[in-house]
């Protein structure tokens, strides 16, 4: 199976002793791969290093084949990401967002900025400016945004956030979709853990900055009743004892 | 290339679709217009000429280079960097296929085109009016080095936006760097005067160095000194700035 991501070694820690530490872990292509930990486990500091927001104190993160501290356009180059809250510039309508960013990839035309704003339920609201527009459609935007220039890997973290159940539902379709028909890889973090269950087929779990484990949905759902319940024993065998694991 | 040409348009495009333009463009134009007003007054109500066609325009930059324009290069260097960063739009950008390198040149080539834009609008309704309203003293010689100087102001007014790209990757809030920005600019200009013989190192002195070419004798060793005075301080000020943005953690 072909790499898509690699994350090698990587470690990065903050004064408040948070942080990730000697993280590695291999995504395959067509993977939707869920990374499930509770706040502050270090699922955003791992995709905050690999879209070049923050650098690694150690090891280095590839994406299909490119490093990511040293050939940073060559490895983002195929990359969609959405990182916590979607941003946009309020001053602009969301045409004019989606515009902005569609200049750094060629091939891209207004047709297609049309196309994603109507796979994300958008497009009615093409020329409204942001600055008026919900965190549910804030969120559709950002995720309209990350599928823009038809990715081969898309990062979301914490997608879902700000979304009501039917938006939850259109972009887990849009997410299965990408995947099916165009082999587009996605990381998704989540603490939605129903949610990782619904959407993703492989599942790396994080706590405390350590990947505990790796597992195919199918796999854990053979064996637990729920991911919750593979979860919560996955953190409890290694070391926490967990007041809400009954 | 085409990697930095988007990102410079997309600058581009938001300092455009800003009201930040507008309100720099009104500015200028209410300056040439109380200016014009002055000198009308000036020659109705006592007698005096006041300036010639070709004189007014060299009226306005001497005004405009030490009030408006650094003010308008420090409200869109700020806006550039510390308004994106307090409103995390900055990451918008950084998520993309395109090295801080080329982001960090492309916002100050924005501004760079920003001032030069003021700069021309400036000169075109100041020669304008003064076209209109003064008599008539144009020389093809006085033409040429109106404009000129115009033209060399930008380079001033370049190694100031430079600074307060600095300022603004240093202090996280924007109006840490716009107080900073204009009490630096009042000390050095107190500075300018305390030490004279050392003012010609001073940005704010530099802001008037387009009266050297003014002079007739054409001082060609002393325009070289300052040029490469400005060039000098100009690449430290991006290589400092630059080197803070691209470690900065977003």
């Amino acid at each position: 199976m072909e790499k898509v991501i690699e994350i090698m070694n990587l470690t990065k820690s903050y004064g408040n002793g948070r942080g990730i530490y000697d993280l590695n872990l291999d995504i395959y292509k067509g993977d939707i791969f869920g990374f499930l930990g509770p706040n502050g486990a270090g699922k955003t500091t791992a995709m905050k290093i690999m879209t070049g927001l923050i650098r690694p104190e150690q090891g280095d993160v590839r994406i299909l084949g490119h490093s990511v501290t040293e050939e940073y356009e060559k490895a983002l180059a195929k990359v969609g990401c959405l990182i916590e809250i979607a941003e946009s510039y309020h001053y602009l309508s969301a045409f004019d967002n989606l515009r902005q960013l569609a200049r750094y990839y060629p091939g891209v035309d207004h047709k297609r900025i049309d196309e994603v704003l109507e796979l994300t339920g958008m497009l009615k609201f093409k020329h409204e400016k942001t600055k008026k527009f919900s965190l549910g459609m804030k969120q559709r935007l950002g995720l309209a945004a990350a599928v823009l220039s038809r990715p081969q890997v898309v990062i979301l973290d914490e997608p879902l956030n700000g979304l009501d159940v039917e938006g939850m539902i259109d972009i887990r379709k849009m997410i299965q979709h990408l995947a099916e028909k165009e082999q587009t890889t996605f990381l998704i973090s989540s603490h939605l853990i129903h949610d990782v269950e619904l959407t993703c087929n492989r599942i790396g779990v994080i706590y405390n900055g350590k990947i505990l484990n790796v597992e195919n949905t199918q796999t854990i759902l053979k064996n637990y009743a729920t991911l919750e319940n593979y979860f919560v024993s996955e953190v409890e065998r290694n070391g926490r004892v967990s007041s809400s694991a009954s | 290339m085409a990697v930095f040409q988007a990102a410079l348009l997309n600058e581009l495009e938001k300092l455009y679709k800003k009201k930040k333009v507008l309100v720099a463009i009104l500015l200028s134009l209410a300056v040439i217009v109380i200016g014009q007003l002055v000198i009308v007054g000036v020659r109705s109500g006592f007698g005096l000429r006041g300036t010639g066609s070709v004189e007014f325009p060299m009226l306005v930059l001497s005004v405009v280079v030490n009030t408006i324009l650094p003010l308008f290069t420090a409200l869109v260097a700020i806006d550039s960097f510390s308004g994106e960063f307090n409103q995390n739009s900055m990451r918008i950008t950084l998520t993309r296929p395109v090295s801080r390198f080329k982001i960090y040149t492309a916002k100050i080539t924005a501004i760079v085109l920003f001032i030069l834009g003021a700069l021309l609008l400036l000169l075109v309704f100041s020669l304008l009016a003064g076209f209109i309203f003064n008599t008539n003293s144009a020389t093809l010689d006085s033409l040429g080095r109106t404009v000129f100087s115009y033209f060399v102001s930008l380079l001033p007014l370049t190694v100031l936006a430079l600074a307060i790209a600095l300022l603004a990757n240093i202090f996280k809030s924007g109006i840490a760097v716009f107080f900073v920005s204009v009490l630096a600019f009042l000390a050095l200009k107190v500075l300018g005067v305390l030490f004279s013989q050392y003012s010609s190192l001073f940005l704010t002195t530099q802001l008037d160095w387009y009266n050297l070419f003014l002079v007739n004798s054409f001082p060609i060793l002393k325009i070289l000194r300052q040029f490469l005075i400005m060039l000098g301080s100009g690449i430290m000020l991006f290589t400092a700035g630059f080197y803070i943005f691209d470690k900065k953690e977003f």
